[in-house]
Parts: structure tokens; sequence; C-alpha cells
């Protein structure tokens, strides 16, 4: 009797355990809906001494406007945020009040963890935050400062090698730089979603027909980012010599192609959707990434 | 020494240089510049496009068209009845935005855009014109544009000209990274190698 009561509590204790394994390498969910009302329950959030320059009345209407609408966030005119943004579009899609949570607790002491990531961000980042100008609409997202400014603190590349401390306008520079790998990598150990990378910082994907590929990736349960060279989509100079590269990462929505071959392609650019009209020719060029994210799931599901 | 002066010498006559072109060129074309942004303005109220040119001939535009949903943008050559169509279809005036593309192509105006910007917390817009310099340039050396920034209010600047932000008079506006010169109260300019 005794060695059966002994056994069932082992069997017990190792399903619990099994449990919490698998809870632990379940992509974590929540509604829009909780992440609102939690937000709503906040009746007064203090000046935060740690972020001396957001106004908490600002940040929470931020925070709020962000959950809401996520194709509101913006990553800010000229900045080197866009990779940040991107990654954004998993938490404020499918869990908003875990983040929303998070934001808050760095808000208030400066300092979280972040899934498998502590953040916790320089003095410099902190007295930049609420303070950065001349961005556009970014100027008055101070939740979107603050993280953007801490994640670019944290998270490092090859990229950043030369200019890893922040000072004033960094934002625009190296510092703030994401190359395709510390983007997948910050997906993987913020969110616990599995990545599924093709692509390189300066090779483009083999994957046969970049139409093709783009439309299947659609079609699955899970989100599709980009990382492309945007010198041919959004020119700033008529100089002939473009960077070879990619430099900035969009969110993927939909994809079509019409009979005399042109391809419409929809996606998240920060603030709004956009779409543009390319030829197979020029998708195939500016491509450089394809990176298709999807949730862990337990296997009891 | 010697050559260290001259180069400085040079440096400060090719400055000046390029601020005399730009009010000379403002002067000479203000009636037409003026009625470019005044004419996009009142198209824009009705909606929200931009426009930019992507060939040497000015014949082949990008049109940008935004929607509360979704920014549409489209290439077009001038003379294709496609564009016509469109405008119609995202309730543009026709003739309006061909007229503006014309006094576009007359001056070699590369870009025209509403822009927000933020002071004090406030949203405000202005329009961001560019054209092309015609300026001696040095083989190799990159394009630069005349960007033309017109404000609704009238602006503050400092004792050189520079275009402050807002009341507080601390700190110079930056657009794009650029920081403008005054052409009068309500339009200021630079010079850049980035026309948007």
């Amino acid at each position: 009797m005794k060695f059966i009561s002994k056994s069932f509590l082992l069997v017990h204790l190792l399903f619990l355990f099994s449990e919490v394994l698998y809870a632990g390498d379940t992509t974590r969910t929540s509604t829009r809906a909780d992440a609102l009302q939690y937000i709503r329950n906040i009746k007064n959030l203090s000046r935060s001494n740690f972020w001396p320059n957001i106004n908490p009345d600002e940040f929470l209407k931020n925070l709020k406007e962000d959950i809401n609408i996520p194709l509101a966030l913006y990553q800010g005119s000229n900045t080197n945020f866009c990779g940040y943004a991107a990654l954004s579009y998993m938490p404020l899609n499918n869990d908003p009040l875990g983040h929303a949570k998070n934001l808050i607790h760095l808000f208030e002491t400066g300092e979280v963890q972040y899934g498998q990531v502590f953040l916790q961000p320089s003095l410099a980042v902190r007295l930049a935050a609420g303070n950065l100008k001349f961005k556009g609409g970014l100027d008055i997202r101070p939740a979107e400062q603050m993280w953007f400014l801490s994640l670019a603190d944290h998270f490092k590349s090859y990229l950043n090698f030369f200019n890893k401390k922040y000072d004033a306008g960094d934002e625009n520079t190296f510092w703030a730089a994401v190359s395709y790998g510390k983007f997948n990598r910050m997906i993987k150990k913020l969110f616990n979603y599995d990545v599924h990378a093709r692509g390189a910082d300066l090779r483009h994907p083999r994957v046969g027909d970049m139409y093709s590929y783009l439309s299947e990736q659609l079609k699955k349960d899970g989100t599709t980012i980009v990382f492309q060279n945007n010198a041919y989509l959004r020119k700033k100079n008529t100089s002939k010599l473009k960077p070879g590269f990619p430099t900035h990462f969009i969110v993927l929505l939909e994809i079509k192609k019409y009979e005399n071959d042109l391809i419409d392609v929809i996606y998240w650019d920060y603030g709004f959707r956009s779409l543009r009209q390319v030829t197979p020719a020029i998708l195939k060029k500016i491509v450089f990434g394809v990176s298709f994210v999807s949730k862990k799931r337990s296997t009891h599901e | 020494m010697n050559k260290l002066l001259m180069i400085i010498v040079i440096g400060l006559l090719m400055s000046s240089c390029a601020t005399t072109s730009m009010v000379k060129y403002y002067n000479e074309n203000h009636k037409q510049l003026d009625i470019i942004q005044q004419s996009y303005k009142e198209i824009y109220a009705r909606k929200p496009f931009t426009i930019e040119f992507t060939d040497k001939s000015y014949q082949h535009i990008f049109l940008e068209l935004l929607t509360d949903s979704i920014k549409y943008i489209y290439e077009f050559d001038v003379k294709e009845t496609r564009l016509n169509d469109t405008l119609i279809k995202f309730n543009l005036p026709p003739a309006s935005v061909m007229n503006l593309i014309n006094r576009m192509q007359s001056i070699e105006c590369k870009w025209l855009s509403n822009l927000d910007y933020y002071t004090e917390g406030k949203k405000n817009t202005l329009v961001f014109l560019s054209v092309k310099t015609k300026d001696f340039r040095w083989f190799f050396t990159p394009q630069k544009y005349y960007i033309m920034t017109y404000y609704i209010q009238p602006q503050y600047y400092d004792s050189q000209g520079r275009l402050l932000d807002g009341r507080s008079r601390r700190r110079l506006r930056e657009l794009n990274g650029d920081v403008f010169k005054r052409v009068n109260a309500r339009v200021a300019y630079t010079i850049s190698q980035r026309f948007r």
C-alpha cells in the first residue's frame, strides 16, 4: 500500500514537473482585453527616478495606444530602430498583457526580466528616453523610446562593435544597428518563439522563386519578417551607387502577383501599412532575409 | 600653414556661395515655388499624397496615396492614362494634380510632401519640397538639393538666421538631421545630399 502511494506521488510529481517544463517551452499569449484591463487598473503611475525624462501619463497613453493599435507603433524618422520595431509586432499582437507588465516594471524599477533576458539599461539610455527629438511621431511616444533604447543598449552584434556605448544621437548610428543574426536571436530570447530564418547579412536566401516562397510563408500560422535593402524602395538620393546589403526590417502582411507579373507587396512599415508594386527581379534583389516566426506550443494541445 | 589657410578661405567662400546661390535661387523662382506649395496644400487637404520624380528626364513619378488604413505607392509615367484613372479612383482632382506635376517638372522639383513635426509635444505640419541644385559640381561629387520647408506659422530664428525649435529658442530644429536657415518668416531652407 505504501509502495503504491509512493508510486502515485512520484507519478503525480513527474506529471506536474512535465507540465512546468512544457509551460516553460510554450510561447506565452494573452489577449488585448486583458492588457487594457491591466492598464486601466493602474490608477497612479508615479514619475520614475530611473526614467526622469518620461512623463508617466504620456507613457501610459503611448502603451495603451500600442496595445489598442499595434500597427501604430513607430520607429521614428531616420533612426536605426526598425529591427526593434519589427520584433515588437509579436508581443503586441500575441502577448500584449505580458508586454505591458514588463514595460511597466521596466519603467518603475529601471530593470526587467523579459523572457530569458535581463534588461538593465545604462544611465545614458535612461536619460535619453523621453528626450529624443526630431524623429517625427517618436518624439511624443516615450514608451517606444524606452523600449527601443533598452533593447539597443542590451543586444549587441558585430555591427555594434565600434560603438557599444550610447551617446546622444546614437539612435541614428551603428550603436542601434541590427544584424540579421541579432534580430532572430532577440525574438527567440525575448519572446520564446520558433524562428525559421533563411538568408544572411550579405547573401540572398536560396529559396528559388521569391514570390512563391513568401506566399508559402504567409499561408502558415505565424509572422513573416523580411530583411531587405531599402535603398531601392525608398530612395533618399540619386546616387547610382547603392549599398549591396540589407538595411530595413518589415513585417510582410500580404503578397499578390498579377498576370502582367507585377507583384503587390503589403507590409507593415511602422505607423502604417504600405502597398508597394514591384517586379519579380526587384523583389529578388532586395530580399536578404526571411524569418518565419511561430509560437511554440505545448505537445498537449 | 599657407595651404591650410587657403583651404579654410576656400571653404568659407564655398559655404557663403551656397547661401548666396540658394537665396538667389529662391528670389528667381519664388513665384513658382510658392504656387507649387500652395496648390499642393490645397489638394492634400482633400486627400493626402506625395510625389517623387524618379528619373533624370522628370517623366516618371512615384505617387504615394495615403488612406486611413494603408499607404499605396505606385509608379507612373506622367503621360500614362493609368495615372489619371488612379487619381480619379483616389478622389484626387486630375487636372490640378497634373498641373502640379507640370510645375514640378518645370523647376526640376524632385520631391514634394507634407511632413509632421512636433514642438512642445504638439503636432504641426509643413510642406517639404526638394529641388535639384544647378551649381557646378565636380565629377563623382554627389548631387545636392535645395530643401525648402513652408510653415503655417512664422518661425523663430537665431542671430545667424538658423531655424529654432519653438518658443524656448534654446535649440536648433533639425529635419532629417539637417539644420535649416531663414528665407523668410515662414520659409526655411537647407542644402542636402538627400532629397527626402
